[in-house]
């Protein structure tokens, strides 16, 4: 172990400029000092973000709230396989499949309920990874309040993509 | 503040009003951080987001001098009765803002010694998902809860008037 | 290849001639780099001190006790104690095979201090008594606990009441010194609702003035119970589970664990991959000890450089999350190498941070570094010798702060570490200032091994081609069948770890971070046990505080960096 290569930093006791204790009490303020003058007179650089009014922009892979994709005609990509619900580590998601009456080799059944408990949800995005059909992204929505436990289990209405993809806020999803 | 029939005059919704203006900004949290969300609580009150611009300047540990109390993480069996006791140490009118994942429900932690909820034993006002919710999540949670304040639509206030019914028709 | 397949035995193992009568046989070397003997629970406490103290192995850190439950066996339980030479470089693994019925070990505390508590939280995890340990009581679970919840016909979801906490009072709070019969002591209680930096532990402690006579630590209020939570979810699902563990540096335990089942399952990362891991971990660490010391700061009254560091904390978050997703909790990395690859701008990201953070650095060492009344708050408080510090089981800054130069990317290095040029920060003097500087410099080592990192990020897959482990890439998901097919089957029967355990640590923001694996071929772990760094030095901690007045216990806690999430598990 004298191999490891270490450095010392260890420091020497105080010297009398140390003990009197002046000088580093102007070092210090000089520094704060700077940040106030820097803060008061260069508004636009301050730190703070003065939300609600200003919101911060996050990246585009941002795991904000889930969207359930829609094909052009409008119904959900959702075959129901249950990926999601068996990758989901929360156990958030509750499905039950129904048949689809216009089924087709691709898109053979479809949810009759969907929903997700979204104060259980920890947000990992292991039910977009775990989908083969992409009908599950998520967007970069972060703000929810909920009043009630009750209100915060979303079903297909509330997921569901609300227009053209373009205008959605997305967030985590498989394609960068 | 209300008339033994349960109606309100002039005078008194004024003097709500005014008490629900005044209770909102000025709110002091106690954040009750055990785990990952007090990181996020932190940031929430560092110089990035300020929580010190919505009234919240000082952050009490002190149960008696503090009126809201953030949940900020998970709950466990062992801590549960430790929270119950700093609930019950604070004076009214007081809140609560569950925050976290952990805390509204108990998360992904569906496990022996996690309080699946602090709601089991607290009553909640706004609950905020999210694992940590973002600063923003908080603090949309927080002005969610100011506007409930103003409106009078939170526990203690559903308290304050079941107690005030049950005075008024003795049976 | 499993991992605790041992080598065709052509002569005895050079240990078997040193160890006490018998109890050399069937020694194995295994392919996670340790020795590996059973033992009989006789002879437990004479092969422990041969391992200590002979020239070949001085093994002098006890880094993990930890026990599995195998109820198929005959012998029900098995206690795993791992050991590793600071100096020799050696890692032995002893494992005591125990039965049911009769559970009990004699103690190893009289060998290695640090034994402490980790036999404590065998018992209460899977009822193993330990012979001779001075205070076998639950750590983890509470009081009015029932049962052993590791063992594993205990159910997962099974909750047990707690009403009352007053009662929770260690049996010499009630004695009552002998002498002075004017002064009464009084006996405080630090915790556990404590100012939000480091809620959830709880110091009781007798007094006698300020200066505190006796304390006791109790811990658990943060047990979340992740051990048993990854025996209920697959490999992969694991992941966000240990980013919760030190939340303060997520990223570093989801790489650890990453590597771990690897080594089990034979295979590398990619090398971007494991560039990647040791841009985003080091990254990980300043943000860690950026907390510690603004929540350090903040206990001992400096409330400024906790809005510096936060600062810092903000910039590496908007990174991670343009990475991961996550600010806090990332889940980036997978089995196998990362999620997916690191977005285009993040080369500029990372440049512009590490022109940024040095300035904060500075700024707070401007501030405290010279400072009289922080050298007085710090100075000569909490001293820790070297051989205490090894005894109780210390790794990390802590240490290094004592003067060990131990750190695990330089003893065994891993994800590339030895291709870039570092140095160790150390500290001769063992007290609370010591941990500060080092912790300070290692803020800048770290900066230092990311730019190197930088510059040689090689190009390449993020991820192991081999779809036994890692989830096929989605274009191919969406067209291809035989794609779809793997992809099915990892979700739903997760990934085929073969059977057989090992351990493996990397260096986490505390010190030495490891994870025993125990798999039994299928898609869920068999019995995961983390080993982590603060649990050995938080033990310590009621015996460094004796003689130390009340502030400076404060003082002492916070530079120890205990994270709750890591600690309780």
């Amino acid at each position: 172990m004298s191999s490891v290569p270490t450095v010392n930093v260890d420091r020497p006791p105080e010297n009398l400029a140390e003990r009197t204790y002046l000088i580093p009490i102007f070092k210090g303020l000089g520094v704060t000092l700077r940040h106030f003058l820097r803060n008061l007179f260069g508004q636009k650089d301050i730190a703070t973000i003065q939300y609600p009014e200003t919101k911060r922009q996050y990246s585009e892979r941002l795991r904000g709230k889930h969207i359930l994709t829609t094909k052009e005609d409008g119904s959900l990509r959702c075959v129901a396989c249950y990926m999601c619900e068996t990758a989901c580590p929360a156990e958030c998601i509750h499905i039950v499949a129904e048949e689809d009456p216009e089924a087709t080799v691709e898109w053979e059944k479809k949810p009759a309920v969907y929903e997700i408990d979204l104060l259980r949800c920890v947000f990992c995005g292991y039910c977009v990874d775990a989908c083969p059909k992409e009908a599950i992204i998520m967007s970069r929505e972060h703000e929810m309040a909920f009043v009630t436990r009750e209100e915060a289990i979303v079903g297909i209405e509330d997921l569901r993509q609300k227009g053209p993809i373009e205008d959605e806020d997305l967030g985590y999803r498989p394609y960068y | 503040m209300r008339q033994p029939d349960g109606s309100s005059t002039l005078l008194t919704t004024r003097v709500e009003t005014m008490l629900g203006w005044v209770r909102k900004n000025s709110l002091w949290p106690l954040p009750f951080g055990t785990a990952c969300c007090a990181i996020e609580f932190m940031s929430v009150v560092s110089s990035h987001y300020d929580l010190a611009r919505f009234g919240a300047e000082v952050v009490r540990f002190s149960p008696r001098q503090a009126d809201l109390m953030i949940v900020a993480g998970t709950i466990t069996d062992k801590m549960a009765p430790v929270v119950k006791r700093v609930y019950d140490q604070m004076a009214e009118p007081k809140y609560v803002v569950s925050m976290g994942a952990c805390a509204c429900t108990g998360g992904f932690y569906r496990a022996y010694h996690v309080v699946q909820g602090v709601d089991e034993f607290i009553p909640v006002d706004v609950y905020v998902p999210g694992c940590p919710p973002t600063p923003e999540a908080l603090m949309h949670g927080i002005l969610k809860l100011q506007e409930m304040i103003q409106n009078g639509e939170t526990q203690y206030d559903r308290l304050k008037s079941r107690s005030a019914d049950t005075a008024a028709s003795p049976v | 290849m499993t991992v605790s397949s041992p080598e065709a035995p052509t002569r005895p193992h050079p240990l078997s001639d040193r160890l006490p009568e018998g109890a050399g046989e069937g020694i194995t070397s295994c392919a996670d780099g340790h020795t590996e003997l059973t033992v009989d629970r006789s002879r437990i406490l004479d092969v422990l001190k041969t391992l200590r103290d002979d020239d070949s192995t001085r093994c002098n850190l006890l880094a993990d006790i930890c026990a599995v439950d195998y109820p198929d066996r005959d012998a029900r339980f098995e206690v795993v104690y791992h050991l590793a030479g600071i100096e020799s470089g050696e890692r032995v693994r002893v494992r005591v095979p125990v039965t049911e019925d009769d559970p009990v070990v004699p103690s190893a505390y009289g060998v290695f201090k640090a034994a402490d508590w980790f036999e404590r939280e065998a018992y209460d995890m899977m009822g193993i008594r330990f012979d001779g340990h001075p205070n076998l009581k639950r750590i983890l679970t509470h009081e009015a606990f029932v049962g052993h919840p590791l063992r594993k016909d205990y159910d997962p979801a099974q909750r047990w009441l707690l009403t009352e906490n007053e009662t929770m009072a260690p049996k010499w709070v009630e004695e009552t010194p002998e002498g002075n019969l004017d002064f009464e002591p009084q006996v405080l209680n630090i915790g556990p609702s404590h100012p939000a930096t480091h809620g959830t532990l709880r110091t009781i402690a007798r007094l006698d003035g300020e200066v505190i006579v006796r304390a006791e630590c109790e811990i658990g209020y943060l047990h979340r119970c992740f051990e048993k939570m990854s025996e209920t979810h697959g490999w992969n699902q694991v992941i966000p589970y240990t980013d919760r563990l030190n939340y303060c540096s997520s990223h570093i335990n989801g790489a650890g664990y990453a590597l771990a089942v690897e080594k089990m399952l034979g295979i590398e990362a990619p090398p971007r991959a494991q560039a990647i891991h040791v841009i985003l971990s080091e990254l990980s660490r300043v943000m860690d000890h950026a907390v510690c010391l603004g929540a350090m700061l903040v206990d001992i009254g400096a409330l400024t450089n906790f809005w510096y560091f936060f600062q810092t904390r903000e910039q590496i978050y908007g990174l991670l999350e343009s990475c991961a997703g996550g600010r806090l909790t990332v889940s980036y990395a997978r089995i196998g190498g990362l999620a997916h690859d690191v977005p285009a701008d993040f080369h500029d990201h990372v440049r512009k941070l590490l022109a940024d953070i040095p300035k904060f650095i500075d700024d707070v060492e401007k501030l405290v570094t010279a400072n009289k009344i922080f050298r007085d708050r710090a100075e000569n408080v909490g001293i820790v010798s070297a051989e205490e510090a090894v005894a109780w089981g210390w790794t990390g800054p802590c240490l290094r702060a004592s003067g060990v130069p131990y750190d695990i990317r330089k003893a065994l290095p891993y994800h590339g570490y030895e291709q870039y040029d570092f140095e160790v920060p150390v500290a001769t003097t063992g007290d609370t200032y010591a941990r500060y500087l080092v912790r300070i410099e290692e803020m800048r080592q770290s900066l230092r091994i990311i730019d190197q990192a930088l510059t040689t990020l090689p190009d390449g897959p993020v991820i192991t081609d081999n779809h036994r482990v890692a989830l096929p890439p989605k274009e191919k998901v969406f067209t291809e069948m035989e794609a779809l097919i793997w992809h099915f089957k990892l979700i739903y029967e997760g990934i085929k770890v073969p059977a057989g355990h090992a351990y493996s640590c990397t260096e986490g923001g505390n010190g030495e971070l490891g994870y025993y694996l125990v798999s039994d071929g299928g898609g869920k772990p068999y019995r995961i046990k983390v080993r982590p760094p603060c649990f050995a030095i938080y033990q310590a901690f009621p015996h460094i505080l004796e003689g130390h007045m009340v502030p400076d216990a404060i003082a002492i806690q916070s530079s120890l960096n205990i994270i709750a999430g890591e600690l309780d598990r």
